[in-house]
């Protein structure tokens, strides 16, 4: 195409525009203009520009620039015309704009703690395992946090320095201070087993969680409160063979891989046999916790016959699964509050 | 319980290496701590669980081993040279206190000369961490150390009247004991004395007054067993362990005195010379024989999952010290006196069970499937945590217990006093949160000295309420499972987080709260508002009173609140459900009210709900602002929105205008609102 055509065609085209562009009365008019002229798909400037192709190369620089004049000359029409009718152009932002040189604008958000997190992993976990989430009382009497467990009055578990035993309250009648019942704070989580099997009928699966409280002095790896879960299985043929799958299906899935898992034979009152139990993990056993088959005394405590019945009981502390699991090396971390340390935790 | 490897090797001949014998006691049940080489020798650190006695000495110990590998134990023989003279012409012996002391035994050695003990044997003790005295001393100690039964030697001519008095000491008594210090003591606590004073503490700590010195020539050798209750409490009472209250602590073998007795008698007689009278003085009679216990083969199979060859079964606990009568399927068992933890049916499997070896047991076994599901409690729970998250709040845990600072006594849920522990959980802290906003104080200070701003946190834990009124029986005081939160912004954001899950919980169809002004003396005074279920509160926010927050140096603001996640619990709907969306157009009105300052927007809403009718859909706060110079003091203006809309037909205005009229004369005859025109 000769260039004076193609000139020709783009001053007319740019005339056009302005006349409609100056009378143009609403801005449904005006955007069917924009597209008309601006459109990218068929655009009247679109197809003038095609046409650039066809333009001998030397006249190439000259039907460029003019082109570009045209355009920009539409454009500047376009957006008084928007000005005057009081509507956005194109090029004007539908809201605030983004300035790509900032750095986002992040939502403030909280942080659940890494024990709640650690309690509701290990909630989930053994609700797939079938069992169900129990609860009871922190503050206990001595039946369901010893005699029911099967720890005699001379067991050194009981010993009041052992254990936060409630103040009796100072009262100035003598009598009403000795009749008051003992109380403390439950020294293990083994208080729900009991409380389930006195209420609940059997068969059972159930776990508890929650805060447990013992005189130690704090240090990187004691603190004198802290939180244990429970497992409870009572239904006529469970045996250890059992307990040993359930605590391995349970580190498997814990750890996300397939886990072993072995026995140590240990002593707690409240079962027989009663083992330690570890777990093999990157080339070393880690202790996991203790566990073992209800002891027939605590079954009788609770009224259920032990020739009938049969159970696994087992307890972990939490913190050390935590700890473990977040690389936090300082117990005493846990509770100081330190939003620094919290917001770590964020999952 | 430290274990010198050279020594053991007197009882039991282990060909394995140390390594493989400390692994198989492991998983036998003797927990391996560390093993040392001390002069030479390994010395093996294991611990024994409190129901093993037996385990602390190292024929115990050997006597494991010997069942892990079936090997023969060879305990030494006794064999003692006597003199004529009776033990009961030199020495009398009363028992006054049997409940603590059921058995005292009392040898006597005449003409020792006290010197150092042999090389070899004082090597022995050192290795195993006991420092070497003389022989006599070292022989009781040694003893001690091979069959775990505590032995004291005393100077015979140091106890008045040749006679020995077993019996409670006397209120306030003093005692010196071997480590030179003196200790008060009390009736319950057993003292061995002569006619004159206390020459040892029973079965804990031996006297300065009667030990061996090296100008001893004659020798009492007791040998006694204590009641363990008594012996810890006097350990414990006075902070005095030694080893012989953790053997006493533990119960040892009430048949064993005779053996130790005259098994240390041998090593005097052998290293200080002297001559052993004859016979032996003993208050006791020969105690308990361990019961019989009948041991079904089904029940092993029964609790362990597997079988385990009955005659295998029988091997072990006949290996263990059992005598056995033993049938086709199932045996009667008679434990050692050693063994007194053993005393029923579920004991012999445990013995069975761990020397068997728990490897044994398969980690595959049949695990039948059963339904189980979240709680409530637990789907509540993560809609409360999700929208403090959302709102910026990080989740804490604090001490259940606290102190008694100005901070620590804030308690907007009882009046009661706090209850308290005997033994604090922290230093100071020794009452148990009747609220968690102390700690959530206690918390925002923490961070504000670790310049940590703009702090924003929550807890839910339990608060502990003593019960205003026993009910019958003795229940339990109450726990109350509580959202608590602290913020460093207006209150308002803690309202609308209160809101927001009391809404989400409850859903549309929730009880109706009563929302009013509290008066806590620790908010700000006519800045706090609660909420009231049938009387009960809910919850509550406000902002911490200026006097509190100069007084503990708080910086910036404090807005707090508190939300009794149990009664939120308690109306939770389970499924939200969808109410059908009308297709018909909604109208808007605009209201602005004037009313009281004091009137709170739950008193206008709840107006606007009771008398708008159902057509109206929705009630939106929209702002509050004063105008004080048209409407006066005291007034303010409610902007609000209300949208009107039917699911059955599209409203005409008048219907609208309708709805807007009845709640224009509400509010005004309850409220006292005034609508301003236009």
């Amino acid at each position: 195409m000769a260039l004076d055509q193609f000139l020709t065609a783009l001053d007319s085209m740019l005339g056009e525009a302005r006349a409609c562009l100056e009378t143009v009365d609403s801005a449904e008019a005006l955007e069917q203009l924009r597209v008309k002229y601006t459109g990218a798909k068929s655009g009247a400037l679109k197809s003038v520009q095609k046409m650039l192709a066809g333009i001998e190369v030397k006249d190439k620089p000259a039907a460029g620039k003019r082109f570009n004049e045209v355009r920009d000359g539409i454009e500047a029409a376009l957006s008084q015309a928007a000005q005057r009718l009081g509507c956005s152009s194109q090029q004007e932002s539908s809201g605030p704009v983004l300035d790509p040189t900032l750095p986002g604008l992040r939502p403030r958000l909280g942080t659940i703690h890494p024990i709640t997190q650690s309690l509701e992993h290990l909630k989930e976990i053994m609700g797939r395992l079938g069992f169900n989430v129990t609860e009871g009382p922190e503050i206990e009497d001595p039946w369901h946090n010893f005699v029911a467990l099967n720890i005699p009055e001379d067991h050194p578990a009981r010993d009041p320095l052992d254990n936060f035993y409630l103040a009796t309250a100072k009262s100035s009648d003598p009598a009403a201070q000795t009749t008051q019942p003992a109380r403390l704070l439950r020294s293990q989580t083994s208080t729900v087993q009991i409380r389930v099997m006195e209420t609940q009928s059997l068969p059972l699966r159930i776990i508890s969680l929650g805060r447990v409280y013992r005189p130690d002095a704090p240090d990187a790896t004691h603190f004198p409160m802290f939180h244990q879960m429970e497992g409870l299985w009572v239904d006529r043929n469970v045996t250890m063979a059992q307990l040993k799958s359930v605590l391995r299906l349970f580190a498997t899935s814990y750890l996300g891989g397939d886990v072993n898992i072995r026995f140590r034979p240990s002593f707690f009152p409240f079962t027989e046999p009663s083992v330690e139990v570890d777990y093999w993990w990157n080339g070393q056993w880690i202790e996991f916790g203790g566990a073992g088959m209800v002891d027939p005394n605590v079954f009788q405590a609770v009224g259920i016959d032990p020739e009938v019945w049969s159970g696994f009981a087992f307890g972990l502390g939490v913190e050390r699964l935590c700890m473990r699991r977040f690389g936090i090396t300082d117990i005493r971390d846990l509770y100081r509050s330190d939003v620094r340390f919290l917001r770590q935790f964020a999952t | 319980m430290l274990i010198s490897w050279e020594w053991l090797a007197d009882y039991v001949t282990l060909d394995a290496p140390i390594d493989q014998v400390v692994d198989r006691w492991a998983l036998s049940g003797l927990n391996h701590e560390s093993t040392e080489w001390v002069e030479g020798v390994p010395v093996i650190d294991l611990e024994v669980t409190s129901n093993r006695a037996d385990c602390l000495g190292h024929i115990g110990i050997a006597r494991e081993a010997a069942v892990l590998y079936s090997l023969g134990l060879k305990i030494p023989a006794v064999d003692l040279p006597t003199s004529k003279q009776s033990v009961h012409e030199v020495l009398e012996v009363e028992n006054l206190f049997p409940e603590a002391c059921p058995r005292y035994t009392a040898r006597v050695i005449r003409g020792v000369k006290i010197g150092p003990s042999p090389e070899w044997f004082a090597k022995r003790l050192r290795t195993i961490g006991i420092r070497p005295i003389n022989n006599v001393v070292d022989a009781t100690n040694y003893v001690m150390m091979e069959c775990g039964q505590p032995l004291h030697a005393f100077d015979l001519n140091r106890i008045a009247s040749n006679r020995i008095m077993v019996r409670p000491a006397t209120q306030k008594e003093s005692f010196k004991a071997i480590d030179h210090r003196s200790y008060v003591l009390d009736p319950q606590m057993v003292v061995i004395g002569d006619s004159k004073s206390a020459l040892a503490l029973g079965g804990v700590m031996g006297g300065s007054d009667s030990e061996v010195s090296e100008t001893t020539v004659d020798l009492l050798i007791e040998a006694a067993s204590f009641e363990p209750m008594a012996i810890r409490r006097t350990a414990r009472k006075l902070k005095l362990h030694s080893p012989s209250s953790h053997r006493f602590e533990r119960r040892i073998d009430p048949q064993g005195l005779d053996f130790a007795s005259r098994r240390c008698c041998q090593w005097i007689l052998q290293f200080a010379g002297g001559q052993l009278l004859d016979g032996w003085i003993d208050t006791g009679a020969e105690s308990k024989v361990s019961s019989r216990i009948s041991l079904r083969r089904s029940k092993i199979t029964r609790v362990l999952g597997i079988e385990v060859p009955w005659e295998r079964s029988q091997d072990i606990l006949s290996r263990l010290g059992c005598s056995l009568e033993t049938q086709q399927d199932s045996l009667v068992a008679l434990p050692p006196s050693f063994r007194q933890d053993l005393t029923r049916e579920i004991d012999l499997i445990e013995e069975i069970a761990r020397v068997h070896g728990y490897e044994a047991i398969p980690e595959d076994a049949m695990v039948p499937m059963v339904a189980s599901a979240a709680r409530p409690k637990d789907t509540m729970m993560h809609t409360v945590r999700s929208i403090a998250c959302a709102s910026g709040f990080s989740e804490t845990l604090n001490p259940s217990l606290i102190g008694k600072s100005s901070i620590d006594r804030i308690s907007p849920w009882t009046l009661q006093d706090p209850l308290g522990t005997s033994v604090p959980l922290l230093e100071g802290a020794s009452h148990l949160r009747r609220s968690l906003i102390p700690s959530l104080i206690a918390a925002r200070l923490h961070n504000q000295s670790q310049s940590n701003r703009d702090v924003r946190l929550f807890e839910t834990a339990n608060v502990y309420l003593s019960q205003t009124e026993p009910l019958r029986g003795d229940p339990l005081p109450k726990e109350q499972y509580n959202f608590g939160c602290i913020a460093e912004s207006e209150p308002r954001l803690v309202r609308g987080v209160f809101e927001e899950m009391i809404d989400r919980v409850w859903g549309q169809e929730g009880p109706v709260l009563e929302e009013r002004m509290v008066d806590f003396d620790f908010l700000d005074k006519g800045s706090s508002v609660a909420w009231f279920l049938q009387g009960s509160m809910i919850a509550w926010v406000g902002s911490l009173s200026r006097l509190l927050a100069q007084a503990n140096k708080i910086d910036g603001p404090v807005a707090l609140g508190e939300l009794d996640l149990d009664l939120l619990l308690a109306s939770a709907r389970s499924v939200p459900k969808l109410r059908t969306l009308s297709p018909y157009p909604a109208i808007l009105r605009d209201l602005n009210f004037i009313v009281e300052e004091g009137v709170l927007w739950g008193q206008i809403l709840s107006t606007i709900e009771e008398s708008a009718g159902e057509l109206c859909k929705e009630v939106v706060f929209r702002e509050i602002y004063r105008d004080t110079k048209r409407d006066g003091q005291g007034k303010k203006r409610v902007l609000l929105t209300l949208t009107i809309q039917s699911d059955s037909e599209t409203l005409k205005g008048e219907q609208a205008d309708a709805v807007v009229s009845r709640v224009v004369s509400a509010c005004e005859a309850k409220r006292g609102a005034k609508l301003l025109a236009g």
